[in-house]
């Protein structure tokens, strides 16, 4: 057991943790944050996505020793309000069935979109074909990353 | 602050803004004694209340997994109540027979409760217009509602929150009036759910993000083999990973609990475990078809001179793989026992629960939580059986998490099938025979479906029989339970004996189809699918329809067939829901069990070796992606003013369209789900 501040939302984090432990379960089950969600653990899913200084990672998959000064962002640091664009489009399109997926399916975006303002079909298909939605709401998630690209008009 | 220990009575939910459920552990809010009757919530049932600032609560009786119900619901209620739908929240009912059955499946809640919902709504409605009339000294018939207030003709008006005290303190009315559907304002329009706002903002709360105080979370070590069973363990190691509690034997394996969720899955993984495989040590896939296969009957016999057709189907197990595995939290004290789980059924887990500890079925809370998913899976309550017997060993407030692989290869299956065919058309094209046998493993129980086809064809004397072949799989519903079965393999054979009476397989369906609901979903689908026009070669067309749940549906979908590879390009659905009470919802529900289907006629199955289940996560139970998901163009025909059941008819006929849009495109007959391209006939 060692003691990691994690920089997590803007906010530094203290957790004590075994090196080893995954970042899915220090946010879960360390501080609160459950957001994310557990759907494989084996980076097979992408439940669990968060964004690791705005690059799109599994949280399943980085130790919260490998962590280090890198900002983490989950689902309850996009925005507190669901005032960001992408969390707009999601209600707008009124893409959640059951919503466990959605929270990896959002971050997924936000970190696509950071890196392509306008992403084609394709560039959306590379990224959520890595992403389960076992309710079968592709056809919304993709209409709201649309939506929310344009600037939500 | 005071911090509260967490005790029963005091286990309130807080409703988020967005309006999902958040348990908490808190004190009750004090009542403020003396208080004039104004700050009295009106609560004339168990389904509505309205509260002195106006905010509006929906009590949702079913669970949510993903179908929407709480919306549809609040819905239901809101319309009747003539309610400000911004000022309406939901609230997920604890089991509780005030409520009626509470199990969620068969499609069944909507058509259940509509009439109870909106009954309830009308009831609170009439109390608040007879406060205003009595307080205005003016005829209750002459006020109207709207949004939320009750206004009369001289310009009085007052909001329901104004009202709430006054109406609390009148009888209930009996035979309240309902709206006519042409007045509904709520119903019918697209509404997105109310849960949306907590799911993008991460503030849901699934089974697993409930949060305990106190509370231990354990995995379990599982058999290997169905029917195996526990030798001994050497939990020495498992013990000094940092975060362990405990080890303890449970009925169903072997649970290493931890301060967190990683100290457990990491105890798990250095217990040894030592099984014995038990009698099906030896059992697969192979072997389970030979039994199926042994068991088909002679099959009733065909008209003489009759143009004879035999087909057989075979159908895998499949997992519910459901995104949120399966979970539950429990706390076991005092002769009493709190449950949070998402499951389709609190009542039956309260009542397993309470036979399980032997405390009347009262003193068991059953929290139902947001579901990850339900599909038919969460019906059974073995996952909150684990946590309670977990929370009565360790005499503190217990989790248990299946990991994936655990909720994969212990499911409750939808069972594997064999289907054998045969049918007949005379001279002049018409169907003229019809049995369908069909074998499921005994452990699932029969259809019954003897002396009726269950086809909606007019075919004299079309039968349908069941056998049964040893299994110990266990087995459960399914979304659309024995149709995802029962409806490929009657409506591909169908099309092949349009094919043997040399007609297209649309118009023998028209022609024979004896239900005209159906018949006009059929017609519109052949037409918005385009039926009939020119595909590029080794692209292909199939129709299939279905009707049950009280709604109908056809689909046509567009493939194309590319070496090995079967690529849907096109889906195209039209439904005809009765009513559709909100339009977002069954789009919704059609496009999710035509991605449900497509997985499983293209993609997933589980198989059975050494009396296990070999898939174990998405990796090898590849579930349908994105960029395999085909244009999906739903059109919804309604055809009356009662809502059907959404959740399931959407499924049954996608993987017959898609077959049979593959023998289209390649002259070949899928015989198995799901297809490979390797295997048609
Ligand atoms: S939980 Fe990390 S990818 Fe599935
Ligand atoms: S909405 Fe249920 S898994 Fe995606």
């Amino acid at each position: 057991m060692a003691q990691y501040k994690l920089n997590v939302n803007g906010t530094t984090k203290t957790v004590e943790a075994p090196a080893d432990m995954p970042l899915l379960w220090a946010l879960r089950d360390l501080m609160g944050l459950t957001g994310t969600k557990y759907g494989c653990g084996i980076s097979a899913c992408g439940a669990c996505t968060v964004l690791l200084d705005n690059k799109e990672t599994r949280s399943c998959q980085v130790t919260v020793s490998e962590v280090g000064n890198k900002k983490v962002t989950t689902i309850e640091g996009l925005s507190k309000d669901g005032s960001h664009p992408l969390q707009k489009a999601w209600v707008e399109h009124d893409v959640p069935q059951c919503g466990y997926c959605q929270s990896g399916q959002i971050m997924a975006a936000a970190a696509l979109l950071a890196e392509k303002k306008n992403p084609t079909d394709a560039d959306i298909d590379e990224v959520f074909n890595e992403h389960v939605c076992r309710c079968g709401t592709y056809q919304r998630i993709r209409e709201a990353i649309h939506l929310a690209a344009k600037g939500g008009e | 602050m005071v911090a509260y220990d967490l005790s029963r009575r005091s286990v309130l939910r807080l409703i988020g803004a967005g309006g999902a459920s958040l348990i908490v552990g808190c004190v009750p809010l004090p009542v403020k004694a003396g208080k004039a009757d104004e700050q009295k919530p009106l609560e004339p049932n168990a389904f509505v209340k309205i509260d002195p600032n106006g905010d509006v609560t929906v009590t949702i009786s079913k669970s949510d997994m993903g179908q929407g119900v709480r919306t549809t619901f609040a819905m239901i209620v809101a319309e009747e109540l003539d309610a400000d739908w911004t000022k309406v929240k939901v609230e997920n009912a604890k089991a509780d027979k005030v409520y009626g059955g509470q199990g969620t499946g068969g499609s069944s809640s909507t058509r259940t409760m509509y009439t109870k919902l909106r009954k309830a709504g009308a009831t609170a409605r009439a109390m608040l217009v007879a406060a205003a009339a009595q307080k205005w000294g003016v005829e209750a018939s002459s006020c109207t509602t709207s949004l939320g207030k009750v206004m009369h003709p001289s310009g009085k008006s007052a909001t329901y929150g104004e009202l709430t005290g006054a109406a609390a303190t009148l009888a209930l009315p009996t035979d309240v009036p309902l709206k006519s559907k042409a007045d509904f304002k709520i119903l019918g329009k697209a509404t997105g759910r109310v849960d949306n706002h907590d799911v993008v903002t991460g503030q849901a709360v699934y089974g697993q993000d409930v949060k305990v105080p106190n509370a231990v979370t354990a995995v379990v070590a599982r058999t290997p083999a169905f029917g195996a069973t526990l030798k001994s363990f050497d939990d020495s190691a498992a013990r000094k990973v940092p975060g362990v509690l405990d080890v303890i034997k449970l009925g169903s394996g072997v649970a290493v609990v931890g301060e967190n969720t990683w100290a457990a899955i990491s105890g798990r993984e250095a217990l040894k475990v030592d099984w014995d495989l038990g009698p099906n040590g030896a059992l697969d896939s192979a072997e389970l078809e030979k039994r199926m296969v042994a068991a088909v009957g002679e099959h009733q016999s065909m008209p003489s001179g009759a143009k004879v057709v035999e087909a057989t189907f075979d159908f895998p197990f499949l997992a519910h793989c459901t995104m949120e595995p399966m979970n539950a939290t429990a706390d076991v004290r005092d002769g009493t026992c709190t449950v949070w789980a998402p499951t389709q059924a609190p009542d039956g887990a309260q009542g397993s629960v309470a036979r399980m500890l032997g405390i009347p079925a009262e003193n068991v809370v059953v929290h139902t939580t947001l579901l990850g998913g339900g599909f038919g899976r969460r019906f059974s309550s073995e996952f909150v059986a684990e946590a309670v017997e977990i929370s009565k060993a360790m005499k503190r407030p217990a989790r248990v998490l299946w990991t994936r692989e655990d909720d994969m290869r212990h499911d409750q299956y939808r069972p594997m099938s064999h289907h054998s065919l045969k049918g007949a058309v005379d001279g002049s094209g018409a169907p003229v025979g019809w049995s369908h046998q069909i074998i499921w493993p005994r452990s699932t129980r029969a259809i019954g479906g003897y002396g009726n086809a269950r086809i909606p064809y007019n075919i004299n004397g079309s039968g349908m029989a069941e056998g049964g072949a040893d299994s110990p799989i266990p087995t459960g519903a399914w979304r659309s339970v024995e149709h995802t079965q029962l409806i490929p393999a009657n409506e591909c054979f169908i099309d092949e004996l349009a094919v043997a009476a040399g007609k297209d397989p649309y118009e023998f369906r028209k022609q024979f189809v004896n239900d005209d609901r159906l018949k006009r979903v059929l017609m519109a689908a052949a037409e918005k699918g385009d039926w009939g026009k020119s595909l590029p070669k080794g692209w292909g067309r199939g129709i299939a329809c279905f009707s049950g749940y009280g709604s109908c549906v056809a689909h046509v979908a567009e493939v194309e067939v590319k070496g090995d590879e079967i690529k849907v390009h096109r889906v195209v659905a039209v439904v005809d829901p009765g009513m559709a009470l909100n339009p977002k919802g069954v789009e919704a529900q059609i496009m999710g069990a035509c991605c449900d289907a497509l997985s499983t006629t293209l993609k997933v199955k589980v198989t059975i070796e050494k009396g296990g289940v070999v898939e174990g996560s998405f990796p090898d139970y590849d579930w349908l992606r994105m960029g395999e998901t085909p244009k999906i163009e739903i059109h919804i025909m309604e055809s009356g003013e009662t809502p059907g059941g959404m959740g399931e008819v959407g499924y049954p006929s996608v993987p017959a369209a898609v077959a049979n849009a593959v023998h289209a495109a390649t002259g070949k007959r899928a015989r198995r789900f799901p297809i490979r391209i390797s295997e048609l006939v």
